[in-house]
């Protein structure tokens, strides 16, 4: 939950990349990092282990100025994607205020997507969160390996098994390229600033 | 050779290996074994052979991947930024924390699994009045958590013997530390336990009875290097406390052996004869501080000498 100081006009919210192992989460944070240097307030701590996969979470922090009079903050982490990690993606939701959703265009990981979706879902109920009224945004990652010769799902399939019911943006990407990531981005971080204010009224 | 066959092979192959390159490891497996499928079932392609060996060379490093990240527990240690970043995302608004950001930090580093490190900060907390129970619980969660129980279990006796905490906490953590026991799945009695060996036995050899000691070998009683003998130099010694430097990538080794180890068949080695003994593992932590830093010190206590 942001941390919200209304007598030194300062916000400090928490957005998570969620999606399944190898999605791309950790490498939209690295472009973000790479890309947004005038925001990035502080370093990028990433603990990966084997197969550079994400054992614990990456952060990166991030200011966006004064909105409103308000001086914000944003702190990026995204989660282990592989399944064993569950409790990890408990403990690195927590006090969550948007969620970048970033599923793996790849026919064969298909049913992946699905699966952390539902883990999302889940892991966010038992927090009290309603995955419908939490800011959340989809990114469809690895869309530039169709070109590689890989099958690469449909967006329309995407979009229809992914994004049927909670109507949420959604973004086609390629993350090592960082197309689709700025969009994602400003995508958050607009519906969470829209839902801190709807819920503090901070901006008048 | 069958024109098709020949480019469903190609394009076959190209899949799996661009799936290794972005670490699908699992899909890049089943696009090898499809590929070898496809050539095992013609005669016509040229050099047949050398490429099923190649194939087969391809599945083994796959396969061998996977199984080594399988391996891997989500408890590796951390550096130091990533141990603060894990206190800080706590500290505000965890009700374990009740009120103490040093409590809701050391909390913290425990979920993530870095049980050395929270321990060591919640043995500092056990200082403070207030904070004494739920460190206490804590502690005990940890070691329980890495399959210590018989650990835990002596520990608690100890606090218990030393009336370490009044009245109303001890019953508090008694009945903490018998559910923990019981959803742990840990059969060990509490109270049957008090014959068993404490935290830190007794030594039989007095200080002056050691030689200097070089180095010794273990065998190393748990972790995924259970049972395999290692041979460590000895950094410092103190009478029969041994100390060993341990460096931070030999992760393996530093989660195959921890506090409370009870360790038989030792050798140890001195400049003038080997004799062997049993040790306890008394104490593994890292150093904060000059060119080791980040490194391990692991310390033995060395309880008997056999011959």
């Amino acid at each position: 939950m942001a941390v919200i100081n209304l007598k030194n006009r300062q916000i400090e919210c928490k957005i998570v990349f969620y999606g399944p192992g190898r999605s791309g989460k950790t490498t939209n944070l690295e472009y973000i990092h790479k890309a947004f240097k005038k925001q990035v307030t502080g370093k990028m701590i990433s603990i990966d282990t084997e197969g550079d996969r994400t054992l614990f979470f990456d952060f990166l922090p991030i200011g966006l100025g004064k909105i409103k009079g308000c001086d914000v903050k944003v702190q990026l982490y995204t989660v282990p994607g592989q399944v064993k990690y569950k409790a990890t993606r408990q403990l690195v939701l927590k006090g969550v205020d948007g969620v970048v959703f970033v599923a793996d265009s790849l026919a064969v990981r298909r049913e992946k997507n699905m699966i952390s979706l539902k883990d999302l879902h889940e892991n966010l109920q038992k927090m009290g969160l309603n995955i419908r009224k939490l800011p959340l945004v989809l990114q469809y990652n690895k869309r530039d390996l169709e070109d590689k010769g890989l099958p690469v799902m449909p967006l329309k399939k995407m979009e229809h098994e992914l994004n049927r019911q909670l109507k949420v943006p959604s973004f086609p990407a390629s993350a090592l390229s960082g197309n689709g990531v700025g969009n994602t981005l400003t995508a958050i971080l607009k519906l969470t600033l829209q839902s801190l204010q709807n819920e503090f009224k901070w901006a008048q | 050779m069958n024109m098709d066959l020949g480019d469903k092979i190609k394009k076959y192959f190209n899949e799996a290996e661009l799936y290794f390159s972005h670490g699908l490891l699992a899909e890049a497996l089943e696009k090898y074994k499809a590929v070898e499928g496809l050539v095992k079932s013609t005669r016509s392609i040229r050099n047949r052979d050398g490429i099923l060996k190649k194939l087969k060379r391809k599945i083994e490093e796959t396969d061998q991947k996977i199984k080594k990240i399988d391996r891997i527990q989500p408890t590796a240690q951390v550096n130091e930024d990533a141990r603060s970043l894990m206190k800080e995302m706590y500290t505000f608004d965890d009700p374990e924390a009740k009120g103490s950001a040093a409590l809701g930090g050391a909390v913290a580093l425990a979920k993530f699994g870095q049980y050395d490190k929270a321990i060591e900060e919640l043995n500092r907390l056990l200082e403070y009045d207030k904070l004494r129970l739920e460190a206490a619980k804590n502690i005990l969660w940890c070691w329980v958590q890495q399959n210590y129980g018989e650990y835990a279990v002596s520990l608690y006796q100890k606090w218990r013997k030393q009336k370490f905490f009044p009245p109303e906490e001890a019953e508090s953590l008694q009945a903490y530390f018998n559910e923990l026991m019981d959803k742990s799945g840990l059969e060990q009695e509490i109270d049957e336990l008090e014959s068993q060996r404490t935290i830190e036995p007794d030594s039989e050899v007095e200080d002056d009875e050691i030689l200097d000691i070089s180095a010794v070998k273990l065998i190393l009683p748990r972790g995924s290097r259970k049972g395999e003998k290692v041979e460590l130099e000895i950094s410092f010694q103190s009478g029969k406390y041994i100390q060993m430097i341990i460096l931070r990538k030999e992760k393996e080794l530093l989660e195959s052996i921890s506090p409370g180890d009870l360790l038989k068949n030792m050798i140890f080695y001195s400049p003038v004869a080997i004799f062997y003994g049993e040790g306890f593992v008394s104490n593994k932590h890292t150093i904060d501080a000059g060119p080791k830093k980040g490194d391990f010190i692991l310390e033995i206590k060395i309880i008997k000498i056999v011959s």
